[in-house]
């Protein structure tokens, strides 16, 4: 599992626009981005790289919380919460593949 | 064959690497040194068993002035990256504004 936390000097409102606007998504994520944002929209972002990815909206909680699944495999949640210097950004990712019971593995030996 | 994945299970095979992992799981980071130290096994036998968990891409080794220190391999490094540009994309609209 994936884990990091960020303040962001802007309040929740602006952060949460910077997450879900398609055009804003284009000045620091992805080069191209089309999003439904709403559970079961889709999502799509593309890179000049090439690269692209897509996803399923699964939860919109408005300036609140949003997650999606990757089409590709693992699930992000994204939650905002009100901070003294902005907005505090959760983000988890987590992924079903093997990484995870590698982590499992870590943290368990950790306990022996 | 040496897949990745042929190369992690060969790593973690071993009870020894497996005190490694759980070592550096608790402290974080960790030389050389310091794991010979708290680990019954020669120095010798500690930078073998970091170099075959480095190839496995277990452990990742960081220089830090004279000493190398190791540690487990942190996954998630694109989501430093994309935070630091929504960062970064959250100053320039401010500093527009």
């Amino acid at each position: 599992m994936i884990h990091r936390e960020i303040v962001l000097p802007a309040p929740r409102a602006e952060v949460w626009e910077a997450l879900t606007d398609p055009e804003r998504l284009e000045d620091w994520f992805a080069n191209d981005v089309d999003l439904d944002l709403r559970p079961g929209g889709g999502a799509s972002f593309r890179w000049s790289n090439g690269e692209e990815r897509h996803a399923t909206v699964t939860e919109v909680d408005f300036e609140r919380r949003l997650t999606f699944e990757w089409e590709d495999e693992g699930e992000v949640e994204l939650t905002l919460d009100d901070d003294a210097d902005g907005t505090r950004l959760t983000v988890i990712e987590s992924s079903p593949s093997w990484s995870t019971a590698l982590d499992f593995q870590a943290s368990a030996l950790a306990c022996v | 064959m040496s897949d990745p994945l042929n190369l992690v299970f060969g790593a973690l095979a071993d009870p020894s690497r497996r005190q490694v992992i759980g070592y550096l799981s608790e402290r974080e980071t960790a030389t050389a040194t310091e794991l010979t130290g708290e680990l019954p096994m020669t120095r010798q036998a500690v930078a073998k068993h970091l170099a075959t968990l480095a190839d496995a891409g277990l452990v990742e080794s960081e220089r830090q002035g004279r000493e190398t220190r190791y540690r487990l391999t942190q996954t998630g490094a694109e989501w430093d990256d994309r935070l630091d540009a929504l960062k970064q994309h959250l100053q320039r609209r401010r500093g527009r504004a």
